[in-house]
């Protein structure tokens, strides 16, 4: 296609459209591979998926992914047509999948704006090497043309001279030679449309080439015409008529020829080369076509699309719009200038626009809501290749794949999860025989489980394998120095969750797929990243459950304001237990100087928030300010502030570099802008407690 | 204004036309993305020409050719069809396409034969 035609929305259809056929053909494939062999719906869905990307990619000129494409769709056409029998299917969920990678690493690299540069050779080579594989179980069926589609032609019939009358003199000989437009593709069948058409003028019929069912016909076409005898009781300008309106017709050279001679000896030269010049294939009936009017009109009204697809781009915008709107609600609702007036007027149409606005937010949050199930499905082929790999038998059960997540937060996970997944059957899940030894199932079960709780979305993925080795990981911690000494101090969860540290990786031998110790921290980055939290549980010998906690969406939350000398801070009021202002005598001081809370008989650790982040504040005694007792991950905390503003939704916004990176001050989750137009900093209620 | 209806399952293909069609005087009235849904659409909006994929789910291009032909023998269809596919090519000659184009094609081409199609 030329270029002017490759804009923006097409190179983004091109992407979107080839991405979701590639992942429904891995689905397939992954699908099929289980029960050992394709279903022939499978094999059509396959032959046509890779029909499109060929067809579509070589229209954006990335030639290398059509010509993966059009090999695959050969080698799923002579399994289509033929059916060849004990074919290796595991060998060829291999290759198309590699061929699958192929294709998906080339549309990630055009995506990213790179060339697509990507050589297929050495896979088109071992997609043919398959193919003649296939093809030779079948030399005595098959019809020897490797081109496909090219259904069998049975029963040739000459359509010239049906009735040999060899009377009328007043019929015209004439010569035509036709040059097709360069590069306007399948010549021969373009001149196979010339003798078609011309059924109707002609009596009789020849033309060079004589079979246009030959491949080679069609550059030959293109180098020399495609010249035609024939024999008609139609003029000159009839026939100059009828074949002028050839498409893609460059040139036409039209003569008459009186030597009726001539036109005898070409007929009787192709019966003597036993080859006939003219054959029309049988058309094969196998094609009926449903003609029930009630289906086709269910059919014109699906057309009818109730469904659009956005760009995220946009979606983003709106989102931010909606936050900025938000921000814009309580800057007008809640202006300094207010003070003190009465505004019942005010008041009843400002609680109008609230009510709007939390309703407009909450739509367009659940527009951006994905399901789960995309990210889960992927996990197929994950386990598939790990188990291949370390010849281990291993079932994924999903749960929960209706479960929706905001779609920035979906695109982090996936990562994570595959991750985890890895992890699982490397070095969880035992090999078959020692899974027997110990009275297991020979195939391990890793189930993937995705549910809603409260604001959050649990992620578990639970596997039945060997466990967490608790001695090992001790040792391991202590060698790198995570932990200071190896007591039974400390429970057993919570050595599970030194896994989740930098640099920590007990599996000695370092696989392909898992165990350079760099995963798990990337993992739970990607966690932290979203405002997510890890953990992981373990029963020695049974298995091990690691449990990702997400946040439905990270944009807006719900927040309660505290005020802190001149400083304003955010905590998500889903954190909040209680806020008290306490009683001097609920207070104790440990030996270390460290203070605690007393609540109902139970100690809490306090953090004074205008000393950790350095504030200026009169309000220094306990007596004065307000504890906010916060809960996070079964562990509490009492923060210590001069007293509480108010409660409202805020709109997380990303905190300047400097702060975050730079300076690296702990415990803020990031900030928001307030009514007032002041700044917010929202606390990381999990930071603050380490 | 001549009407066009678009039948390609690949909603890349049906942009592609569509774009490469803009700046000419040829309206599309419609988008199908199979045969039966195609079909349909030809009965309900009688277009003067339509481009056809040929392989599609639901209903194949030549299946659709054969009973749109069956429908409006006057049919004017381009078969859409790629390399490798000469034997359907063939066919749907047979059941009475007007002629084809093969993928990848240009803009020129496209409209030149689409013009030549319904004879402007």
């Amino acid at each position: 296609m030329s270029d002017q035609y490759v804009n923006e929305p097409m190179l983004d259809l091109f992407i979107f459209e080839s991405t979701q056929l590639i992942e429904q053909m891995e689905l397939v494939i992954i699908s099929n591979e289980k029960s050992s062999s394709y279903s022939s719906e499978a094999i059509n869905e396959i032959f046509r998926i890779m029909h499109t990307i060929k067809g579509s990619s070589a229209m954006m000129l990335y030639n290398n992914i059509s010509m993966l494409a059009h090999s695959m769709e050969d080698l799923f056409f002579v399994l289509r047509e033929d059916k060849p029998q004990n074919v290796n299917y595991s060998e060829l969920s291999d290759l198309v999948l590699e061929g699958i990678d192929f294709i998906k690493l080339e549309i990630a690299k055009i995506r990213n704006g790179d060339e697509a540069d990507g050589d297929p050779s050495e896979l088109i080579e071992s997609l043919k090497v398959f193919y003649s594989t296939i093809k030779g179980q079948h030399t005595n069926i098959s019809h020897g043309a490797d081109s496909q589609e090219n259904r069998p032609i049975e029963n040739p019939q000459y359509y010239i001279s049906k009735v040999k009358t060899n009377t009328p003199t007043s019929q015209n000989i004439f010569e035509a030679t036709l040059f097709f437009e360069p590069d306007c593709g399948m010549e021969n069948l373009r001149a196979f449309g010339v003798v078609n058409d011309l059924q109707e003028l002609v009596e009789e019929l020849c033309h060079i080439p004589e079979d246009l069912d030959r491949e080679d016909s069609a550059s030959v076409i293109c180098e020399q015409g495609f010249t035609l005898f024939l024999k008609t009781q139609h003029s000159f300008d009839e026939i100059h008529k009828a074949l002028v309106q050839t498409f893609s017709l460059k040139n036409l050279q039209l003569t008459q020829v009186d030597n009726s001679d001539l036109f005898e000896n070409l007929q009787n030269e192709s019966h003597l080369m036993g080859e006939s010049s003219l054959k029309v294939p049988t058309v094969l009936g196998k094609n009926t076509f449903p003609t029930d009017p009630g289906e086709n009109e269910n059919l014109l009204a699906a057309t009818q699309q109730s469904i659009i697809s956005v760009s995220v781009a946009k979606l983003d915008q709106l989102m931010d719009l909606v936050g900025e709107m938000v921000i814009a609600e309580a800057m007008v609702t809640q202006n300094p200038d207010l003070k003190g007036l009465e505004l019942n007027n005010f008041e009843k149409a400002a609680r109008q626009l609230r009510k709007i606005t939390s309703e407009l937010q909450d739509i367009v949050m659940s527009v951006r809501m994905v399901p789960l199930a995309g990210t889960f499905q992927k996990m197929n082929r994950t386990v598939r290749d790990m188990c291949k790999k370390l010849d281990k038998e291993v079932r994924l059960q999903l749960i929960g794949q209706e479960t929706e997540v905001d779609k920035n937060i979906i695109e982090h996970i996936s990562d994570p999860l595959m991750h985890l997944i890895r992890n699982s059957i490397d070095h969880g899940i035992e090999m078959p025989s020692e899974r027997e030894a110990k009275g297991k199932t020979r195939s391990g079960t890793i189930i993937l489980e995705a549910k809603n709780a409260g604001g959050d979305v649990l992620i578990i993925i639970r596997d039945d394998g060997e466990g967490f080795n608790k001695d090992r990981i001790l040792a391991k911690a202590l060698e790198k120095g995570l932990i200071q000494e190896s007591d039974d101090q400390i429970p057993d969860k919570e050595i599970y969750n030194l896994v989740f540290l930098p640099g920590f990786s007990t599996n000695e031998t370092v696989t392909e797929f898992s165990g350079r110790g760099v995963g798990m921290d990337v993992v739970v980055k990607n966690i932290e990243a979203v405002g997510g939290a890890i953990t992981a549980d373990s029963v020695p010998g049974e298995g091990t459950t690691i449990i990702l906690k997400i946040p439905l969406t990270l944009a807006i939350i719900d927040g309660m304001n505290i005020k802190v000398g001149d400083s304003c801070y955010t905590i998500p009021t889903t954190a909040i237990k209680e806020s008290f202002r306490p009683k001097l005598t609920d207070v104790i001081v440990d030996p270390d100087n460290n203070e605690m809370m007393m609540v109902r008989g139970q100690c809490f650790p306090i953090v004074r928030l205008h000393q950790i982040y350095h504030v200026q504040t009169e309000v220094t005694q306990f007596t004065e300010g307000i504890i906010i007792m916060v809960e996070q991950d079964n562990k509490t905390l009492c923060i210590f502030a001069d007293g509480l503003v108010g409660q409202q939704q805020v709109v997380v916004k990303a905190l300047p570099e400097y702060i975050h990176n730079r300076k690296k001050v702990k415990g803020l989750a990031g900030c928001t802008l307030l009514g007032d137009g002041s700044i917010s900093l929202i606390l990381d209620v999990g930071g603050l407690m380490n | 204004m001549k009407k066009l209806l678009i039948v390609d399952d690949a909603s890349f293909m049906r942009l592609s036309i569509r774009n490469m069609l803009q700046k000419y005087d040829i309206e599309i009235v419609g988008e199908a993305e199979n045969g039966s849904i195609g079909l349909a659409m030809y009965k309900e909006l009688r277009p003067d020409v339509v481009t056809m994929d040929i392989t599609m789910p639901e209903m194949s291009g030549i299946e659709a050719l054969k009973a749109i032909k069956a429908f409006d023998p006057q049919a004017k269809v381009i078969m859409v069809s790629a390399m490798g596919q000469e034997g359907m090519v063939k066919e749907s000659i047979i059941c009475g396409a007007k002629t084809f184009i093969v993928k990848p094609f240009k803009e020129e081409f496209l409209y030149q034969t689409i013009s030549k199609v319904l004879g402007i």
